[in-house]
This record gives structure tokens, sequence and C-alpha cells, in this order.
């Protein structure tokens, strides 16, 4: 084995320049590759990352049945017990409660129907990006603080500034007239209208209060930067609640459908993109380990003559070309993990994707994800797909007749 | 009693003149319900009443004081329970105002909430404030004489003019011979019944007969309904004039 | 130069030598131009759609409005258009459509269920060449004309509200006065659109029929322009605040940002995807061609000891790179066009549906062969693939007789 070996490496080293050429078209394919899809998921990551981050959170506890139907009375006792239990039990951090009602707020000018969310000062920040978007003014200071915060659009269509008073009335948990005059004392700007335009915060125990809801809210939000570990907050979420009644622990893929399939849509596109070009590369480089064996025609004619048989050549020019591509793709791999892991700790900018970058509400910097999947499905692909280039030429050998080989120069 | 007879005597004169113009001795549909309506509303009119809001898991029962004055203008006072006494509603003409004393706010309620219900009852903001509607946006016809308690009822029914603001397909309503409306039917532009108002406890109230307990139930939801109940009930009551308006239903007199 | 024709079937002749090889990277070149062709051609296939779907949502390429109307979009910020006003549009060559619309908040009910959404009162003829309402009218009709007093509305927000085609609705909104103005209305049609927005939240009738329930005369909300060169769009802007300076002149791309930016991007990512392409390609055109010429180093040197030239050589190999980029452009020319008749009007994303929604999308995304992009892609085939061929080339021509001819 040690001398089939030493073979196909001297073999491959015979034309060095060649086998360079080949090596590079291999390599580039794989740095290509890693690095693309590399950034990729880093970019749908931090996509997923930071939409949930506005709002909606990575995972939530709801009342069953309040995703589909929100009414006010589909609510989860003891809220903010089960949030704080949640907390030191999981040791997650980012976590919040939340009470949600629909009320009609007036200003002096104008009256609007919105909804107005009950949201806890202390660990809101943790879990949207809301409290840090208020341009004007600040955010809400404690739990039972009589403030309210409002959307810059809707501040804007009911002709409202820091200050003013805001009256709300609505109807409570238990059917009771909720009302209440607050001060603006912030107002943010998300950029994205749904909530600019729509949305009023208040602390959750001034909700609490003036909606009747005892001690129960609508929904706790759960939130971590790694998007990838879903499932396990999930699950931990899940047994926590489990002997309670009639809770259930939503991801963010059932609370934001469409930001899922955003995200398959541009990933089964890049895909494609991926499988053309290692066709191509592979289409490219084929013709070197066909001509590697068409022109030893005469030297495995001789071989062949001495009794080799046909099957250990053939073993032999995939050995050739299992060694090149290895080497290939190894050097390219470790180019492709080098430049992630350079823009992993610079950050990538790419120009002219600022703008559509809010609009998936990104930042403009892009961290590539370093991960099983990013560094080893690419070069996988393409060293299967090499490999299996390689056998065609390989094939051929068995059809040589000795004699004929022999005669070829 | 006085009150009463006035009515009836209306009522009968116009059976008489619709009676000499037709071949038919049938009483025009239209007059009935406006009838109706007058009977129900009277000049002015001043009554205690109790809703009651009643669903699967829970029910809520609301003490108020009602003032009415002609078809267009109303007031209600919360007086029970606790937690929503002072809070009212003021209906002049098409708008509706919504007061409550724990903010000392009036706010006028946006078209868009028309469709909500009132106080969070089955009664949209709509039935209450625009309940006069039905005679003028509305083509009525005749349709059927049964019986109700020995006195004739008549079913009408009422479909909305093609540009009228309402949105069913039309309205069976049944008005007994002495005016009381029994039944108000609403279906949909399919002819599936929506939701239904019923009365019941027809008794006698400072002389005229009254029907003391009105239900309205959604069709496709039996367990849900409200109930309007009437405890006591003046007609003709001379009313202050400053009532029907925002001053005083933010700081009431009464 | 009277030898070409004798290079051209030397060339040939020693691509055809080894069949096998040049047809394997005539498959790579052939792969890499369609591989080009066909994603320029999906790419500006969505960049075109969003670009066109964003134009016909009602943006068109110019809107005028009250210059209160876009922070209060209310009846009472309203303009008025009169005669001068008609003159000047109609005297611009470059205005080819304009049409007026009202445009105001109303709520809309049901029998089940209420909804907020944008009234928008249009001009049925003036309109349909302007926007994608006509021919996106899948149930019922389209307006007949101004004094057509039905309503159409979207197929999804008819399934909101629980209605049909048929069927009363009734709208209520604030007219001049500041007066709730409702009036119930009959739906003659649905309309399908791309976006959920417009689906959901847009409600259309006849401008006079918006005109009557809101209770103005002449005012309307905005005027719409649609001009001969979207390009020239700016300058329209500028000719027209100059006749009409306290209104409200907006061209597209400050109406609807995210269109021009959604554009741009995808013309850059297409030069990228290009240059991929053909990197991928050319290691193994440098490959083949230098494989070819080694093999004839023997050949080589005899030809430059029997007198030919070097540049000859140079020139000859040369030809052979020129025939095989230009038989791999052809066919991959065709097999692309081939690719994209072959997926009709698009290729259906319906599986992402939702993503498509979030993205502004429909579900069907055309494939567009623009002839710039085919230009660029052919050219950069040419341009490149001509480079590389060089290189082979010359290593062919550099080679010193004694030398070739004793390598075996």
């Amino acid at each position: 084995m040690g001398t089939t070996f030493r073979l196909a490496w001297r073999n491959i080293w015979r034309h060095p320049r060649r086998t360079i050429l080949t090596i590079i078209a291999i390599g580039f394919g794989c740095a290509l590759l890693v690095f693309s899809i590399g950034l990729q998921l880093g970019q749908y990551d931090l996509m997923i990352a930071n939409s949930v981050k506005i709002f909606e959170g990575l995972v939530q506890v709801q009342k069953k049945g309040y995703l589909e139907d929100s009414k006010i009375r589909t609510s989860i006792p003891g809220v903010q017990k089960l949030a704080d239990k949640i907390r030191t039990e999981t040791g997650l951090t980012d976590v919040s409660a939340r009470a949600n009602g629909f009320a009609l707020v007036s200003s002096e000018t104008r009256t609007y129907g919105t909804m107005i969310i009950g949201v806890d000062p202390q660990y809101e920040d943790k879990v949207s990006i809301i409290p840090g978007l208020v341009k004007e003014g600040r955010y809400l200071s404690a739990l039972d603080a009589q403030e309210l915060v409002i959307g810059k659009s809707l501040a804007k269509n009911m002709k409202i500034s820091l200050g003013d008073d805001v009256t709300i009335m609505g109807n409570g948990r238990d059917g009771s007239i909720a009302a209440t005059i607050l001060p603006v004392v912030g107002i943010f700007e998300s950029g994205t209208k749904d909530l600019d335009r729509n949305v009023i915060e208040i602390p959750l125990g001034t909700f609490q209060d003036v909606f009747s809801m005892g001690d129960h809210g609508h929904s706790i939000v759960l939130y971590h930067r790694d998007a990838n570990l879903v499932n396990r907050i999930q699950q931990n979420a899940q047994s926590l609640i489990n002997d309670k009644e009639d809770l259930v622990v939503l991801r963010w893929d059932q609370l934001q459908p469409g930001l899922k399939e955003a995200i398959e849509l541009d990933y089964s596109s890049g895909w494609f993109m991926y499988i053309v070009l290692v066709a191509i590369i592979v289409f490219s480089i084929m013709n070197t380990f066909l001509m590697s064996v068409m022109e030893r025609t005469r030297e495995f004619g001789i071989l062949l003559a001495l009794g080799y048989k046909a099957f250990n050549i053939g073993k032999l020019v995939m050995l050739e070309a299992t060694l090149l591509t290895i080497v290939a793709v190894l050097i390219g791999t470790a180019i492709g993990v080098g430049v992630n892991y350079y823009f992993y700790v610079y950050g990538l900018t790419l120009t002219g994707m600022e703008e559509i970058a809010n609009m998936y509400n990104m930042p403009s910097t892009i961290t590539p994800q370093i991960s099983f999947n990013s560094v080893f499905i690419g070069p996988a692909i393409i060293f299967i797909a090499t490999i299996i280039s390689a056998l065609y030429p390989a094939m051929r050998i068995r059809l040589l007749e000795p004699v004929e080989a022999m005669r070829k120069i | 009693m006085l009150r009463y007879k006035r009515y009836m005597i209306s009522f009968f004169l116009l059976l008489l003149l619709s009676m000499s113009h037709s071949a038919f001795a049938q009483p025009d549909a239209r007059s009935i319900i406006q009838s109706s309506i007058d009977y129900y509303r009277d000049k002015s009119s001043y009554s205690v009443a109790e809703m009651v809001i009643h669903r699967p898991d829970w029910e809520r029962t609301m003490k108020m004081k009602v003032w009415t004055q002609g078809v267009d203008k109303s007031l209600v006072r919360i007086i029970a329970p606790k937690k929503d006494i002072g809070n009212g509603t003021l209906v002049l003409g098409d708008d509706m105002w919504s007061y409550t004393p724990k903010i000392n706010r009036v706010i006028k309620l946006p078209s868009s909430m028309s469709h909500q219900g009132w106080m969070g009852s089955d009664f949209s903001n709509n039935d209450v404030a625009k309940a006069d509607d039905l005679v003028d946006k509305f083509t009525h016809t005749l349709v059927d004489t049964q019986k109700h308690e020995g006195m004739d009822l008549y079913i009408i029914e009422s479909v909305p003019h093609e540009d009228a603001p309402v949105v069913w397909g039309k309205e069976i309503i049944k008005v007994r011979e002495d005016l009381l409306m029994i039944e108000q039917e609403f279906y949909d532009q399919d002819n599936q019944l929506v939701k239904k108002l019923t009365s019941s406890d027809i008794k006698l109230m400072s002389g005229k007969l009254t029907v003391s307990t009105q239900r309205m139930q959604k069709a496709d939801k039996p367990k849900e309904w409200t109930e309007f109940r009437l405890f006591e009930a003046e007609y003709a009551v001379t009313v202050p004039k400053n009532m029907f308006t925002l001053s005083n239903l933010r700081n009431p007199r009464r | 130069m009277n030898g070409l024709p004798l290079l051209f079937s030397l060339a040939s002749r020693n691509l055809w030598r080894n069949h096998r090889r040049t047809l394997v990277i005539l498959f790579a070149i052939i792969l890499g131009v369609w591989a080009m062709i066909v994603m320029a051609a999906f790419m500006r296939g969505i960049s075109d759609k969003m670009f066109h779907d964003g134009i016909q949502n009602l943006t068109s390429h110019i809107q005028i409005h009250e210059s209160k109307y876009l922070d209060d979009p209310v009846i009472n910020n309203s303009i008025s258009v009169d005669s001068t006003f008609k003159e000047v549009i109609d005297n611009n060559p470059q205005i080819v459509k304009w049409t007026t619309r009202i445009r105001v908040p109303a709520v809309v009910a049901s029998e089940q269920d209420t909804a907020g959404l944008t009234l928008v009162g249009i001009n049925p003829e003036t309109e349909a060449e302007m926007s994608f309402l006509k021919s996106s009218i899948i149930e019922g009709r389209y307006l007949t004309g101004v004094e057509d007093k039905g309503v159409i509305i979207g197929k999804k927000l008819a399934e909101k509200l629980e209605t049909r085609v048929g069927k009363r609705i009734v709208l209520m909104s604030q007219d001049k006065a500041n007066q709730v103005a409702d009036r119930g209305f009959r739906i003659v049609g649905l309309f399908d659109a791309e976006t959920d927005a417009m689906e959901k939240s847009v409600l259309f009738l006849s401008i006079d029929t918006a005109k009557s329930l809101l209770k103005v005369d002449e005012e309307i909300s905005e005027i719409a322009i649609e001009i001969s060169d979207i390009n020239n769009a700016d300058q329209i802007v500028k000719q027209l605040k100059k006749s009409f300076p306290e209104l409200d002149i907006k061209p597209w791309y400050e109406i609807e940002p995210l269109l021009k930016m959604i554009t741009d991007l995808y013309n850059s990512v297409g030069i990228i995807w290009h240059l991929i392409v053909f990197l991928a390609m050319g290691f193994g055109i440098i490959n083949t061609l230098l494989m070819a010429v080694f093999e004839r180093t023997h050949e080589f040197g005899l030809f430059q000891a029997l007198g030919l030239k070097p540049a000859f050589i140079l020139i000859q190999v040369w030809l052979e790179a020129i025939m095989l980029l230009v038989a791999g452009l052809l066919v991959g020319n065709l097999v692309s066009w081939l690719t994209v008749l072959a997926t009709g009007d698009g290729i259906d994303m319906a599986k992402f549906a939702e993503g498509m929604q979030m993205a502004g999308m429909g579900n069907v995304i055309p494939f567009l062969i623009v002839s710039e992009d085919l230009i660029v892609a052919n050219l950069v085939v040419i341009i490149l693939g001509l480079l590389t061929g060089l290189y082979p080339a010359w290593r062919a021509s550099r080679l010193v007789p004694a030398d070739a001819i004793t390598r075996v």
C-alpha cells in the first residue's frame, strides 16, 4: 500500500503546473463555498436574531389560543412570578412579561383604536430593541409608573409631543371600563411601520391596574442572541410550565412564519448557484484527470502486459485524484475559514446593503458563521463531485487493450 | 293611560288612512315601525335598568339610569357596580361620546368603533346610537300577521336601501298590535341569521305597557348574550334643557 | 494575412483531435454561460418584477399632493384640479399619462367584521393604464366609469370580512367638515394583488362616487403621472415644481426608496456572479489549453523549425481558444434561451409564499432575458476567455525549436 501511495503522489507532481492549476480550481471552489455559506448562514442568524429582538422575541409563553384570538381574558395567571421562575431556573436572563389590550387612545385632537402593551421596564430592553430606540425623551422607569411611550408615526398622526397627555379608554379583563390618562415620556422610532404606527407601551403594573388584570398577563417573552438555541430554550421553558394549565411555548417561526420562509427561499436559491458552480468546476477539471490517464496509455499498456490488473491501475488513478483533491480541499477550506475568521472578528459590510438591511432588520455588518455546516458541507460536496468525475477516466482503463495501448505515443 | 290611548288613536287613524287606500285591509309596515319606535321612545323617558353580559365563564351586571328625548338624544349613567359608577354615554344624533370619572375625560367614539360592543356587551355602539335609522334607511313590507298573547303580531321584513350605511341583508321585525316590538332579527346578505333581539316580560310601567326585558343573542354563540332589564320607567318626563350636553355628561346634576 | 483560413482549419482540426477533451471543456463553458445567463435572467426577473410591481402599485413615476397631505392624508389636504393645471400637464410632451385620485383613510364594515383601510377613488379609464388594478380583477368586474357606484376590494379583505361580490358593505370616513361620512356600497369586483398590504387594506371606487361620499366638488388627494422616460423623473419634477411651487411633487424613488435600492443591489450582485462563474471556468480552460499545447510541443517545434513565425503559432493556439469559446457561447446562449422559454411565465415560488410576501413580491417570478444582461455575460466570457487563452498561446509561441523537437 505504501508503494502505491508514493507512486500516486509522484504521479501527481509529474506535471506540476497542471496539478497546481487543478488544485487552485478545486481550492478556489472550496474557499468560495465555505465563505459564501458561512456568510449566508451568518446573515440568517443575524436576520433572525435581529428580527426577533425587535419585539416578538425568540420564544414566547402564552395561554393556549391567544395567538389565534387575542382576547383579553385568554391570560396567564401570575405572569411575573412565572417570568421570574423562568429566569432563575433556566439561567436565561433575557426574559420579560407583557400584557396586551386594545383601547381607544385620544390626544387633544384625535382618537385612534390601537394596541396598548404593558411591559416590565426592568427587563423589556433585554427582549426588545424598542426601549433602546426612544429618540425623544426616555423609556419607562418603573413597574407602576404613570407613564407612556408611543411610536413616532402614531405620535405624529395624533399630533402628540413629549409631555402631552394621552387618554386611554378600553375594556378591562372583567368587562369594566378601563380608563386612564398618561403623559408621554418617550417617543420611539423602530423603523418598522407596524410598530411605529400601532404601538403604545405602558408599565405592566399600571396596565394590570387599569385593565383589572390582577396578576395576569398575556405573554412571557424570551430572547437569546443565538437563534440556533431556540429548540433548547423552548424545551427548558416547556418543562417549567408543564404543571400549569394550558400554557404553550411558541418559537419565533410560529410567531413570524414569513421570516422563516424568506430565509428558506434565499437559502434554496443560494444552493442552486452553488450546485451550478460545483458542476462548472468539476467539468473544468475533469480534463485534468482525463488527460492524466490518456497520456499514460502507453505506460498503462506496459503495466497491463506485465500482469498488473486493470483494477489496480484504476485504484492508482483514483488514489491520485483523491490525494490531489484532499490537498486542494484542505487548502481551500483553510483559506475559506481564514477569510471567515477575519470577518468574524472585523465584520463585513456590503455596500448598497445598508438600506435593504434595514428592511430585514439587520445591521450592515455581518459575521460569517463558522460551524460544522458552513465549513463542511461545501467542501464535502466538492470532494464527492470531484472524485466522481475522476471515476470516468479511471473506468476507461479497463477498456485498454495492452498491445494497442503500448503502441500509442 | 292617556298617553297610551293617544298612540293607539294615532295608530288607528293611520290604519284607517292606509285601509282606505288599499284593496287589502293591511296596515302600512313603515308606519307600524315608526309608531313602534315612537311608542318605545315616547316624547321623553327616564328609566332605571340593569344590563347583564353573560359568557360561558363569567357574567357581569351593570345598573344604570337612562334619559331619552325624542329618537336621537340619550344619556346613560352607570350607577353600579362601584367600579363603574359615574361612567356615562351620550348620544346626540349620529355621534356618541363616552365619559369615565376615572380620568374625567369625554371621548367621542370614532366611526371605526361603531361595530364594537357598547360597554363590552352584545349591543353594538351602532345598535345603541342609531336605532332610529330603522325607519328611514329601510324599505318595510308586511309579510305576515300572527298572534301573540291574543293580539295581532305583525311580521315585517325590512330591507336596507341600496346605499344605506347598514351592513345587514335584512331585518325581520315583529311588532304587536299594541305597538310593542317583540322581536328584531338581523340577517346577513345570505339570509343567515346573525343576531336576534328578543323582548319579554311585558308589564305596565307608569301606566304604559312596556317590554321590560330584552335579550341580544348572537346566532352562532348560544352561550353568550346580553340582557337589558328595566326596573322602572317614566314617560314624557320633563327633561332639563342641558341634560343632553357634554358638560352634563361630565358633571351630572342629577 | 492569407494564412488565416489555414490557421482556422488547423485550429478546428486540432480541437477535434482529442474530441473527448474538447467536449468536456466545451461542456464546462456551456454550463458556465448557461449559469451566467439564466442566473442573470432570474435575478433580473426578480428585480424587474419588484420594480414594476412597485410602480404599478399606485406609485407611478411622479406623484403630486397638497403640501400637508403626506403627513396627514385627510380630504381637507387636497388639490383643486383646474384648467390651468390641466394645461400645464397636457402641454408637457414628456408626460404620457396622468390620473387623479382621492386617497383617504376609512373603515369598512360587513355583517361579520370591520377593517381599517385606505379608500382610493379612481378614474377607471385613466387608472387602468397606469396601475395593476384592471388586470388583477379575479372575480366580478372592473369599474365601468366614473358614474359606477360599486367598489372593488382585495380578495383577502373579502375573506376577512366574510363577504363577496354582489354583497353590500358600509364605508365610513370623514368628510370635509370633519363629520362622519358613511354609506352602503355594493362590491362589484375582487382583485388579487402581489402584496398583502394592497390586498387587505385598499378599497377602490370611482372618484366621483368618492367625491359625493366625502362631500367635495373639485378637490382630489393626489395626481399620479407617468412619463416617457423614467430616467428623466428628476428633471420633470423640477419643471413641475416651477409651475406649482406650493404643491408637494415627488418622484418614484422618494415615494418608494426601496425600489431603487433593490434594482441597484441586483445589478451589483449580478456582476459578481458572472466573475465567479468565469473564474470557475477559467482554470479549466487554461488547464485544457495548456495540456493541448504541451502535447504538441513537438509539433510546434517542428513548425518553428520549418519557418513558421512564433506569432502565427500564438494566433493559431489563440484561435483554438476562441473557437472553443465561440462554440460554447453559441450553444450556451441557445440552451439558456430554451430554458427560459421552457419556464413560461416564470417559476412558481408558492412554497415560499409568505417569504415572498415579506420581500414584497408575488409568487411567480419570470425569467427575464434583457439584452443588457446578455451582452454583459457574453462579453465577460469573450474578454476573459481571450485573456486566458493568451497565456497558453504565448507559451506555445515561446518554445525554442531545438528543445521542442527533441522533447517527447
